[in-house]
């Protein structure tokens, strides 16, 4: 391990020297299209994509830049934030290859789905503000992964809650997007809170939330305190990134627009979990039960996402419950420690570009399809959106990792690192993401066949959907070759030899697996779900509206005896499992959000009623708080 | 008959410069009165006004004078060290004179409403035709100007008093402005009447405890002088019995200003009831007030006897933020949301001040002033939601307000963001600068609980927010009235200060950090 | 020109007071005085006669002045008696007559609990005081003033030297205090006369004008339906006071016809 090694960060020289500009220009597109109101309704779209555009163009000039050098992290003081005494904090960046990884996929992909917002949000009168919120959350995204401090971090973190939350708020007419707004806000609180907490135990005990000094100081911490803030951290990290117990905000948050589900949803903001876990990786691998906990967080998180998504109807929520368990394979990878940081962000990056293209898809159906999101009354679309259909389906095959598409070289190696742990954890963790491999491939191959293929079941007023215009296809097929390519292209490329400075080993922890055999078990695995939901789905599914007409009716009927072959054999044991994990989901957790808003406001009302107005009343609270006060403190004295 | 008896009197020496704030302030609010009885009353309103602002500049630049002319670093005590010119104290004032010349500036607004906020008489029988006919035709009356002067200048004296009985005396010199003022608005008068009698009980019930906490003290040490205090409890052979009995009684009363749990019962029937200027006052000074006397007591006078007292404090910390906060949820009233959240606040500043430490002092000062301006402008704000009746504080009227006045709605959120502790607010920088400072005293508990209370009072600060933007105005939504210049400028300072000690605290917490050393 | 008035008095009661022991006399002026001033302080909250309880809290601070001047303070003392007994009390006197000696306040609770809960509170805090302040007094023995009367040459010259030493400045600020009541006062009890003030004749034109009720208006704290001498007050709990009637009314319950706004102008009733 590298532990005992210093971290060291060099100051910036040269281009990288005004690497701020990543995070300012998004930020000045921002405050334009926010300010200047009405004025900027026909061209905001454009400044809004051009913007984002030079970041990307930008942040590749200084991916080269960083790639020539010799010692790769540098930062940059901005200025002093605050120095008081002991309380001091910078303002500063720092750029490495994970910052410089994470600022390439957040203005390549975030710049692809501005450009297929300006055609899905054309008839929204709200545009301008809408990329003016875009762009809000680019600039906040990219000062979260640049920052060089906790604190920068975080404040990055509240701002992409922040955008978030404005954005799921989006039609706000709808009051299940408000609803879903005030939910994710409240449970990223609940997260946002235990890395406040976890920033005080820094500065308690080490005296900043400097990267470099947190780092390099923790390894003299007693265990407890590092293991406090692993703990508060990984908490941070699963209220954004909709990890267990924090997971329920993320399938509603599919209530706002489609490209924000496509790019805040699921290519970077609920990855900033994993980053910032991979950011604190000194942290974590100084208190390996703390490791251990991230990796089960993240094997559970990753099966029950697999299991909702395959009970899911509505396309956009199925892909949510996918990403919810994408992300527990990327908690498990950098939880693993080790070179399956490197493993994880990996994951991240592949799955940035396929699950982008995903929701980017499902967009275009919905955009063909008047608005509509439930996977029964889809199918046969193949004919009517091929370009839709060819890019979903690249997607669809990266995310379930047939080779050689991305996900294989992604998730393949995640699993077998799960495996590479040895003992019973690493059969328990193992298994637990070969078997959320076999259940992707199931869920996914259901919503594909259900989407595309099989009898038409539309609802009457759809007569012929349309394919989505060119702007909106580009950005597609753009992400379609991503998925295809991209997951190839990092692995023979080097990527976790270029990522070694930031997690200073490409070593996987564990005894080495046997490659050739795990890849055929997992293929086979994934080949089987993809088997099982093909012969249950490729005639459709049943209705839950009662049909109006003939045709329908009879069709419903003839799937109706799938149904009850499918329910005894496969789907009885499934349901089950499914049905209690969306219990579990639905009354548990949110049971328990529910509870304490209920135990809150009983309380609330309960104390307002001692506020009676009176003011005899008002000095007998005043009376009784001096007895008790006077009382204390003689009892301190004479106890 | 004895001739020897008047050389036997050395009169102190008294440092006037070093008083100077405190004289000037009292000193024009007795020009204030003097101008109330000799001038015309078309003349009164624009004297009165340019007399207040002139004292309070004055004051603030003479303070700006003492800090910069080493006061700061070489505290001094003077009047027979009756007063105290040091770090903390000059912080103090200066607050209190910053915070008072915003809040003058929402005082002294006359076009919002027309003639201004307050009653033109108080003594017409509220709901009489006399009654309906001044509010009207008739000006608010001006004597607010110098009872607000008067009551700044007693919160000015109240943080650099150096004995209890000076103490005393600046606890009620600011306090029986503020009863009165309490009684002056212009609509709803019997709600603002009660406010300001039920104010006056409660304050003249906490007073007694104050009085009978320094009879204790005296009969402990002797003395009333904090210092000597400090002395008799680490040398005193008596039992600190007495002491603790002290203590109590007199935490009681500053507790009371400050709006701690459960001696908080007052505030919401009084920020309510109050003229909505003169609860910003009441928000922001005196609460910068109230803890700078608290802080002088606890740091000064019994910073050696904490281990004991501590966790009783620890305890009313804990309840008023956790209290504070669940009460704030179910408030329909915006005016009232905002008094349980001070509540609340007081409770993060007692988290500050708890760490007995250095940094104990600075970061409450910090807090108080960042708090202080970001409850001004949201004051402010709520003055400007009107409907024929006048403010319309019932939440549900501000459903939609975000479609009708974006800016305002915006300006709002914003404050509430600041509330909230969201980053690049001045809310957030002053929490993490108290809980930090607690943590580093070794509070791990309050500050669990003080984060717990924010993430809990994010919610109703939030659904203020979606009431704005999320919810269809009524079809008799209140209008928004457009500000006057003086209205403006007060919301303008508060939102930018809000927001320049958010991105950049280090101009105060420098300030602060260098101001936090009391002499004793 | 105070001490020189003051020395002689300070000088015969400074006798009074010696330290460490009390005197016989002592014990009994404060045994008796005590009971008298604590009965006196109880029934002062107690009494139901506002009246009543400003000359009880008069014996109150009687007994305390009393209680002063034995303890050597005599200017505090006769300070006690003559500006709290004799001018502060005897002006809330002339208030309460001005309002009406009669006016009783109705001491009936309506909040459940709330005087068990005061006087249980009051009790347990008045002891847990007495207690602690007995503990912590116990061992110690009383000085008395004799030094400090002394260091100046008598009470009166001390009380001085302090108020113009070490609280001059507190003592200054009280005129702020002053000041700030004075504009107080002013604030809440003056209006503005706009124009001549009107005669008796005038106000009784105006009082039978067309269009205007000529019966006095319900008294404060009434909920009446109606002016009928019959109908008695309701108490803030809702029960009907006895008092509020003359005890030769028969009280009734009024009918609609009894409680309709009668027009007295055009005959009222006889439609």
């Amino acid at each position: 391990m590298t532990l005992a090694e210093q971290v060291q960060y060099q100051s910036a020289t040269g281009a990288l020297s005004s690497v701020w500009l990543l995070i300012a220009i998004p930020l000045a597109s921002a405050a334009v299209l926010l300010l200047l109101g009405r004025k900027a309704d026909r061209w905001g779209h454009i400044l809004g994509c051009a913007s984002i555009g030079a970041s990307f163009v930008l942040g590749l000039w200084y991916f080269f830049t960083l790639r020539g050098l010799g010692h790769k992290a540098v930062s940059l003081d901005l200025f002093n934030f605050i120095q008081v005494g002991r309380f001091k904090v910078d303002w500063g960046i720092l750029y490495d290859p994970l910052s410089a990884t994470f600022v390439l996929l957040i203005t390549g992909v975030g710049f692809l789905i501005h450009v297929y917002a300006v055609g899905y949000m054309k008839e929204d009168p709200g545009r301008r503000r809408f990329f003016g919120y875009f762009n809000l959350f680019a600039s906040a995204m990219l000062l979260l992964v640049l920052g060089n401090s906790f604190l920068m971090t975080f404040i990055g973190w509240e701002g992409v809650g922040l955008a978030s939350y404005l954005l799921i708020s989006w039609y706000q007419d709808r009051p299940a997007a408000a609803t879903a707004g005030k939910k994710a806000f409240l449970m990223n609180r609940v997260g946002d809170a235990a890395f406040l907490v976890a920033m005080f135990l820094m500065f308690a005990n080490l005296g900043s939330t400097d990267f470099a000094t947190v780092f390099n100081g923790v390894g003299a911490l007693p265990h407890g305190v590092t293991l406090a803030m692993a703990l508060l951290l990984l908490a941070g990290a699963c209220g954004k990134s909709g990890q267990f117990p924090l997971q329920a905000w993320l399938p509603d948050a599919m209530e706002g627009p489609t490209p924000v589900s496509a790019l805040i949803h699921a290519a970077t903001m609920v990855t900033a979990g994993v980053y910032l876990i991979a950011r604190s990786n000194p942290i974590f691998d100084a208190t390996s039960l703390g490791q251990t906990i991230v990796v089960a967080v993240g094997a559970f998180t990753l099966l029950l996402g697999c299991v909702i998504g395959c009970a899911k109807d509505d396309i956009k929520r199925v892909l949510a419950y996918s990403t919810v368990s994408q992300i527990g394979y990327m908690f498990l990878a950098v939880g693993l420690g080790g070179g399956a940081y490197a493993l994880g962000i990996l994951h991240l990056l592949a799955h940035g570009f396929f699950k982008a293209g995903l929701f980017l898809g499902a967009g275009s159906v919905m955009h063909g399809m008047k608005d509509q999101t439930d996977l029964r009354r889809f199918g046969g679309l193949w004919r009517y959106m091929p370009v839709t259909w060819a890019t979903v389906g690249l997607g669809y095959l990266a995310i379930i990792g047939i080779p050689p598409l991305s996900g294989f070289f992604s998730k393949d190696p995640i699993i077998d690192a799960a495996f590479a742990r040895g003992g019973w954890q690493g059969w328990v963790f193992g298994l637990a993401a070969l078997l959320g491999a076999g259940l992707t491939a199931f869920y996914m191959t259901r919503l594909f066949v259900l989407t595309f293929h099989g009898k038409k079941r539309w609802t009457d007023d759809i007569e012929h959907p349309h394919e989505s215009p060119g702007v909106m296809k580009l950005p597609m097929i753009l992400l379609a070759v991503g998925s295809v390519a991209a997951g190839g292209l990092l692995v023979y490329g080097g990527f976790t030899t270029w990522l070694e400075p930031v997690f200073g080993t490409t070593e996987v922890p564990g005894h080495e697996p046997n490659r050739a055999m795990m890849i055929g078990i997992s293929l086979a695995v994934v080949l089987v779900g993809v088997a099982i939901a093909w012969l249950l789905f490729r005639r459709g599914t049943a209705l839950v509206e009662q049909p109006a007409r003939s045709p329908i009716v009879r069709a419903a009927r003839e799937n109706l005896y799938g149904d009850v072959f499918n329910e005894t054999v496969f789907e009885l044991p499934g349901k089950l499992l499914t049905r209690a994990a969306v219990f579990f989901d639905g009354k548990g957790i949110d049971g328990i959000v529910t509870g304490l808003a209920a135990i809150v406001g009983g309380s609330s009302s309960r104390l307002r009623r001692l506020q009676t107005g009176f003011v005899r009343s008002y000095a007998l609270t005043i009376l009784g708080g001096a007895l008790v006060v006077v009382a204390a403190l003689m009892a301190v004295k004479l106890g | 008959m004895n001739p020897v008896l008047a050389a036997d009197i050395t009169l102190p020496h008294i440092n006037y410069g070093a008083i100077a704030p405190i004289l000037i302030l009292l000193g024009m609010a007795c020009v204030g009165v003097l101008a109330e009885a000799f001038l015309p009353r078309t003349l009164r309103y624009p004297v009165q006004v340019l007399v207040s602002l002139v004292a309070q500049v004055a004051g603030l630049a003479t303070i700006i004078g003492l800090a910069l002319s080493n006061y700061a670093k070489k505290p001094t005590l003077t009047a027979g060290d009756a007063l105290a010119v040091d770090g903390p104290g000059l912080f103090l004032q200066g607050a209190v004179l910053v915070l008072g010349i915003v809040a003058t500036l929402l005082i002294a607004e006359r076009s919002v409403e027309r003639g201004g906020a307050f009653v033109a008489q108080a003594a017409v029988t509220a709901g009489s035709e006399a009654d309906a006919e001044q509010a009207r035709r008739q000006p608010s009356q001006t004597e607010i100007f110098p009872l607000s002067l008067f009551a700044l200048g007693g919160m000015m004296l109240f943080v650099s008093a150096n004995d209890l009985l000076t103490m005393f005396v600046a606890l009620e010199v600011f306090s029986l402005p503020l009863y009165l003022m309490c009684a002056l608005a212009r609509r709803r008068r019997l709600l603002s009447q009660e406010a300001a009698v039920k104010y006056f009980l409660l304050g003249a019930f906490s007073s007694a405890f104050f009085v009978y906490g320094i009879a204790m003290l005296y009969g402990f040490a002797g003395s009333v002088k904090f210092h000597d205090i400090a002395v008799a409890a680490i040398s005193s052979g008596k039992s600190d019995l007495l002491m603790f009995i002290g203590l109590a009684m007199l935490a009681i009363g500053l507790l009371f200003k400050a709006a701690a749990v459960p001696f908080h019962v007052w505030t919401p029937d009084v920020y309510q009831g109050a003229p909505t200027p003169v609860t910003a006052l009441m928000a922001s000074c005196t609460k910068v007030a109230a803890f700078g006397g608290i802080l002088r007591i606890f740091y000064v006078a019994f910073l050696d006897s904490r281990w004991d007292w501590r966790p009783v404090i620890g305890v009313i910390a804990v309840l008023t933020m956790v209290i504070g906060a669940i009460l704030a949820v179910t408030q329909t009233d915006i005016k009232r949301l905002l008094a349980y959240s001070s509540i609340a606040n007081a409770g993060y500043v007692l988290t500050g001040v708890l760490a007995m430490q250095k940094d104990g002092i600075s970061s409450s000062l910090f807090y108080l002033v960042t708090y202080g301006f970001t409850v001004l402008a949201a004051f402010g704000l709520v003055t400007l939601v009107r409907d024929q009746d006048g403010e319309a504080t019932h939440l549900s009227r501000w459903a939609g307000l975000g479609r009708k006045a974006p800016v305002l709605a915006g300006v709002f959120t914003f404050l509430m963001l600041s509330f909230a502790g969201i980053p690049l607010t001045s809310g957030f920088t002053g929490k993490f600068a108290v809980f930090s400072a607690a943590l580093g005293g070794g509070q791990t508990t309050l500050v669990i609980f003080g984060v717990l209370s924010s993430v809990l009072l994010a919610f109703p600060y939030l659904r203020v927010v979606v009431l704005m933007y999320l919810q269809e105005p009524a079809a008799d939504a209140p209008t928004v009235a457009v500000p006057g210049a003086l209205t403006s400028a007060a919301l303008a300072i508060g939102a930018i200060v809000t927001l320049l000690l958010g991105v950049w605290p280090s101009v105060l917490l420098d300030v602060a950090n260098s101001a936090a050393q009391f002499v004793g | 020109m105070t001490h020189v008035l003051a020395h002689p008095l300070a000088g015969q009661v400074l006798a009074l007071a010696s330290p460490g022991a009390m005197g016989t006399g002592e014990k009994v002026a404060f045994w008796v005085l005590g009971i008298i001033a604590l009965g006196c302080a109880i029934a002062m909250v107690a009494a139901r006669n506002a009246m009543h309880s400003a000359l009880f809290l008069v014996v109150t601070m009687f007994c305390l002045g009393i209680f002063y001047i034995i303890q050597a303070g005599p200017f505090i003392g006769m300070a006690q008696i003559i500006v709290y007994t004799g001018a502060i009390m005897m002006l809330f006197l002339f208030v309460l007559m001005l309002v009406g000696r009669d006016v009783s306040d109705s001491l009936i609770e309506t909040l459940r609990g709330q005087r068990t809960a005061g006087i249980l509170v009051g009790l347990g805090l008045a002891g847990l005081l007495g207690g602690g302040i007995a503990r912590a007094l116990g061992s110690i023995d009383a000085k008395g003033l004799e030094q400090a009367n002394a260091t100046h040459g008598g009470n009166v010259p001390g009380l001085a030297a302090l108020m113009f030493t070490r609280y001059v400045f507190a003592f200054e600020v009280t005129s702020a205090l002053l000041i700030t009541a004075a504009v107080g006062a002013m604030i809440l009890a003056h209006v503005q006369r706009n124009g001549e003030k009107k005669t008796q004749k005038e106000q009784s034109r105006e009082r039978f004008a067309e269009g205007n009720h000529p019966a006095p208006k319900a008294g404060p704290g009434v909920f009446a339906h109606s002016n009928s001498v019959a109908t008695p007050a309701i108490l803030p709990d809702g029960t009907r006071s006895a008092r509020s009637i003359s005890p030769l009314v028969e009280p009734r319950e009024l009918t609609a016809e009894d409680t309709r706004p009668k027009d007295t102008l055009t005959g009222g009733g006889n439609q």
